[in-house]
């Protein structure tokens, strides 16, 4: 008795098509009473298309649409799911759901077609997630990692360590239970290597979850520098847009301004942030508490000097920002050299000018380089934080396990180990039921999906 | 005492270990109890093995004997070598287990039974059990006599349209020698119950006098032996056993009577167990294997029957006597008595309710295996959680239920209701989440206040278990604070090789060390109350000791126990509508809707029944 939900499943907005899904047991009655055509959806069979128009109760034509029909459990939702697909236009889609509303239809809560989904077993846990990823991806790399994920090759992945586990418990399990039997000792050396196996294999996945992180929200990057050194002309030229109010007043920009940019498919968050005042020799910089964080949450720094005012202007800044950042990678950037007309120093800096263009894409190319460089350990999945520390507890369960064969524990004490690392497996396959892990992935979707 | 009672508060059917435990534990709550069987000089008879205990069973029977049961005092009282097992493993699967005299254990019991207020034992075959609106209302005699009851134990063992057999040649009977009863499965069949068919086996049995000893290698039982009853003061070690094995000249033959094995011919349809199998299953499947443990063990002290643990079989007796004459001491060996295979029915237990209630007849319990187990103890266990629950029932008292994290015997009874078997269940300690606190030598501190509640256990013995108890906290509290000096010390530890202090240490870091004994270290003590008192009891000091040195990985169970109880506790009705599920799967509404689990955590456990499942009946259920 699930009931039917209604909703665009399009993007909102001005388009030239936009789609109504709706998904229950009612759904294809529902559709019936409001589709004028030749055939009767309620004797059609799955996956068909028909073409038709959408009336209201009253008899009025709202639309020409195509309707699509699938019948359970071959849909997305495992549910009776139609979708009408209309014109695009903001009336027209919000009429359609509209009468589907007063024909018994509910609007659909967010992620609920794809809790539905994961519900009626149509897709994983990881699946689902994938699908949330995807829809909130930002950029084309993470948009295929995600697909993969949706394909099910994490879960694969997961799984085949999870056996893996299981065969190593099962191998410890045997020697106790059949004790009275003459059973084969097995060799710890060869316990220890299958734990190794799928400990490394984590810790990739470990890994990754900082690159995976910039391929879901971005490669930050922000621009640095003391006052009207041209944070904010760079900015705009970067964006090939103005967004940054110029002026040639020390101090214009307060606060700080992010905007995204696109490093060859890559996406970067660009900030430009307020100047850092020196005032008597001291740098400030703890005491301006925005940049601060904002450096600290930025992949790349780019420090820009005024190259009229000096060359070596910037370096004690650039001293500065390296110990008080540690590991940061930070770029050099000559600024004014229309002006200054100077010569670089070495590669690792870079002459431009901001105002004029000049440099900029030597530039962009060496911070999709840098991007690239930074993102190129995901080999195909993405993980987000509650994937992340499910494996690192994981990993604690095998560090720990291995400590015990380390301290020639015995058996048992080796196997709980490898039982917890099992069943958080299971969990995060979703294979083992935990009621958090349900709430948690699925207030991430917006309506429709 | 023959007198036929007319009227009973509990019937119970079937005079094994389940039988035994059912019937005694129901008059110790004072009711009226008839134990019938066919066969009073057989009540207990250890048809298979002549032993009690081992890898996990060991803990059932100390469970047992903490909820005031009967089998580890029968066992000691008819043990004839006791030993613990598996003593060079952690102290989770150290199991005792004792090798039986298999004609003293039902004298023993029936002398046990026989003392007991309110217990009778009837002799007789039953014919019916009386049912009126799917309520139990007595039985019937095969004299056609009808005798009242309340409530109705079944523990009719492989007795059930039981077929034997050795080679092509099959025998109906319930064990070797005694006839089956083929009525009562057919009766059950008629209330809607599930019947299935399992086998078991059981070696061939051999004269003692025609082995030649000198050619085998020695198995004796600790000294000193320790009991398995706590109402036990003391045991003795009376026999040896042997040990010999097979090689492939052995297997060779045996080989070709697999042409001949009902086995292997199909005429068994039962489904046999594969952690118990029969010679020619192990020949078969670990075809690498040129070697299989034999050991001969004396099935007591006054026959020459001796059991040849690990050469199960159905071969045809031609077969046996050729295979069994080529091993190593039994060049000359004469059979006693050929090994057979036993196929017999048994109700699928999801049937049954975790009190062993049939979900369909109100006050009939099955117990034993009937519902699929193997093993004396696993039937035992269930014997005395049916008696129980029989027992409160009737005096209108809440169920008794343990859960998994309790004791062997709710891992037993949960896996039983909610898994599917397609093979005799054994108890392995596998089985259960969190061994390490369920070990056999704590079963008195998880379980014997149980007993104390109701009144199972009298109050001397239970006063002596608080202060064991009792001691073990102070004393675990004390090894913190009590140091010992490094002089003192650090001979001892330079004797076994252990590195030096070079400063006072508490017992308790000491004890932490791989190689250090808590027993050597209070050896070095005399100047301490506590520990002077915890030295009188060696199983006092062991237990600390496991309690210091694995302290971590214990504190470490307890917390995923927390984690367990959540979903334990989130109840389902009674009657709960799984209809109203539709977006679950229809094997997992079918399961769901037979078992009817009480608890989130139960449902959670049940076969075929995914997580998916689990959150759309939680989501229905808030």
């Amino acid at each position: 008795m699930s009931e039917t939900i209604v909703a665009l499943a399009t993007p909102p907005g001005l388009s030239g098509i936009a789609v109504v899904r709706l998904s229950g047991d009612n759904a294809i009655d529902i559709a019936q009473k409001h589709f004028q055509s030749k055939i009767d959806l309620t004797k059609s069979e799955s996956h068909r298309i028909y073409y038709g128009k959408f009336v209201k109760k009253d008899g009025l034509i709202i639309d020409t649409v195509t309707v699509s029909i699938f019948r359970e459990p071959n849909s997305y939702t495992g549910e009776n799911v139609i979708e009408v697909s209309s014109h695009g236009a903001i009336i027209v889609y919000n009429e359609i759901i509209n009468t589907f509303i007063e024909s018994g239809a509910k609007l659909a809560k967010p992620g609920e077609f794809t809790q539905r989904a994961f519900l009626n077993g149509k897709l994983d846990l990881l699946q689902a997630e994938a699908v949330a990823d995807l829809i909130n991806s930002v950029s084309f790399l993470s948009e295929q990692a995600s697909e993969r994920q949706l394909e099910g090759s994490f879960t694969n992945k997961v799984k085949k360590f999870k056996k893996e586990l299981i065969e190593i418990a099962g191998l410890l399990e045997l020697e106790l239970d059949f004790s009275e039997e003459d059973i084969e000792f097995i060799d710890k050396n060869e316990i220890k290597r299958k734990i190794y196996e799928v400990y490394d294999y984590i810790q990739v996945l470990l890994d990754d979850y900082n690159s995976s992180q910039i391929l879901r929200t971005g490669f930050y990057i922000s621009i640095i520098g003391f006052p009207n050194t041209g944070k904010s002309t760079l900015f705009n030229t970067m964006l090939d847009k103005k967004r940054a109010i110029v002026s040639d007043i020390p101090g214009t920009t307060r606060d700080y301004l992010e905007e995204y940019i696109y490093l060859n498919g890559i996406p970067a968050k660009l900030f430009d942030t307020a100047g850092i005042r020196k005032s008597s020799d001291i740098i400030e910089l703890q005491g301006i508490k925005l940049v601060d964080s904002i450096i600290k949450q930025s992949n790349l720094l780019l420090v820009l000097n005024d190259s009229n005012l000096g060359i070596e202007y910037s370096d004690n800044l650039i001293k500065d920002l390296k110990s008080n950042y540690g590991n940061k990678e930070i770029i050099l950037l000559q600024n004014k050299i229309d002006i200054s007309k100077i010569k670089e120093r070495n590669e690792s800096e870079v002459l431009i000018s901001a105002k004029y263009g000049i440099g900029i894409d030597k530039l962009k190319e060496k911070l999709y380089n840098s991007a690239y460089k930074s993102i190129s350990r995901v080999n195909d999945q993405l993980i987000n934080q509650r994937q992340y520390n499910l494996l690192y507890e994981i990993k604690i369960n095998l560090m720990d396990a291995l400590n015990s064969i380390d301290n020639n524990m015995e058996n048992e004490f080796i196997s709980i180990d490898i039982r917890k690392a099992i069943k958080k497996i299971g969990e995060l396959t979703g294979e083992i039921y935990n009621e958090e892990i349900l709430n948690s992935i699925f207030s991430k979707f917006c309506i429709g999906k | 005492m023959y007198m036929v009672n007319k009227k009973y508060d509990i019937i119970v059917i079937g005079g094994g270990h389940a039988g035994i435990e059912a019937s005694h534990i129901a008059s110790k709550f004072g009711l009226k109890v008839a134990l019938i069987t066919i066969d009073k000089n057989a009540i207990g008879r250890p048809s298979c093995n002549p032993s009690v205990g081992g890898s996990a069973k060991g803990h059932l029977v100390k469970e047992i004997d903490a909820l005031g049961g009967a089998m580890g005092i029968l066992a000691d009282r008819a043990g004839i070598q006791f030993k613990m097992l598996n003593t060079s493993k952690g102290p989770a699967v150290w199991s005792p287990r004792a090798q039986i005299d298999k004609d003293l254990y039902p004298i023993v019991a029936y002398n046990f039974l026989k003392e007991k207020d309110n217990l009778d034992i009837i002799e007789d075959n039953v014919q019916e059990i009386l049912i009126k609106n799917y309520k139990i209302s007595g039985i019937k005699l095969s004299t056609d006599e009808i005798i009242q009851s309340r409530a109705v134990i079944l523990t009719a063992g492989t007795f059930l349209n039981g077929i034997m057999w050795t080679g092509l040649i099959s025998t109906k009977g319930g064990r070797y020698g005694e006839p089956a009863n083929n009525k009562i499965s057919n009766l059950l069949k008629d209330y809607g119950f599930e019947v299935a068919r399992l086998k078991t086996g059981t070696p061939p049995r051999v004269y003692s006098d025609t082995i030649d000893y000198t050619k085998l290698s020695l198995h004796p039982g600790d000294e000193p032996p320790i009991p398995f009853s706590i109402f036990t003061d003391k045991v003795e070690n009376k026999v040896m056993c042997y040990a010999t094995a097979t090689t492939e000249e052995v297997h060779d033959v045996l080989r070709t009577g697999f042409s001949e094995s009902p086995m292997f011919t199909g005429l068994i349809y039962g489904v046999g167990p594969r952690y118990c199998p029969s010679i020619e299953d192990k020949v078969e499947r670990f075809s690498d294997k040129k070697s299989h443990k034999i050991v001969l063990e004396p099935e007591g002290l006054n026959t020459p029957s001796v059991y040849v643990n690990g050469f199960s079989t159905s071969l045809s007796k031609e077969v046996q006597e050729k295979g069994l004459k080529l091993i190593k001491g039994l060049e000359n060996v004469k059979f006693m008595r050929y090994g057979y295979a036993i196929e017999y029915d048994f109700f699928n237990p999801y049937q049954l309710k975790l009190t062993l209630e049939t979900k369909n007849i109100e006050n009939l319990y099955f117990a034993g295996q009937i519902n699929g187990t193997s093993g004396y103890e696993e039937a035992a266990a269930q014997g005395l959680i049916a008696g129980i629950n029989a027992s409160l029932k009737l005096m209108d008292k809440e169920p008794f239920l343990l859960s998994r994290n309790e004791a062997y015997i709710s891992v037993l009874i949960d896996d039983l209701v909610n898994k599917e078997h397609n093979e005799p269940y054994r108890i392995f300690t596998s089985n259960a989440e969190y061994r390490l606190l369920l070990r056999q030598d704590n079963a008195y501190f998880r379980l014997s206040h149980y007993a104390n509640d109701m009144n199972l256990i009298d109050e001397k013995t239970y006063g002596n278990i608080q202060a064991k108890q009792e001691m073990l906290k102070k004393a675990f509290i004390e090894s913190d604070k009590y140091k010992i000096k490094s002089e003192i010390a650090n001979q001892y530890l330079n004797n076994i090789q252990e590195n030096e202090i070079s400063e006072s240490t508490s017992i308790y870091t000491l004890t932490k060390r791989n190689n250090i004994k808590l027993k050597d270290l209070l050896s070095l003590t005399n100047d301490n109350a506590i520990f002077e008192e915890i030295k009188k009891d060696e199983e006092l000091i062991k237990q600390l000791e496991i309690e210091i040195k694995y302290e971590g990985y214990i504190q470490r169970q307890m917390k995923e126990i927390e984690y367990f109880i959540q979903n334990e506790n989130k109840k389902i009705p009674d009657n709960f509508d799984y209809t109203k599920l539709h977006s679950i799967s229809t094997e997992a509404k079918n399961k769901l809707m037979k078992i009817k689990p009480i608890s989130i955590g139960q449902a959670a456990r049940i076969q075929g029944v995914s997580a998916t499942d689990i959150s759309i009946l939680t989501l229905f259920l808030k």
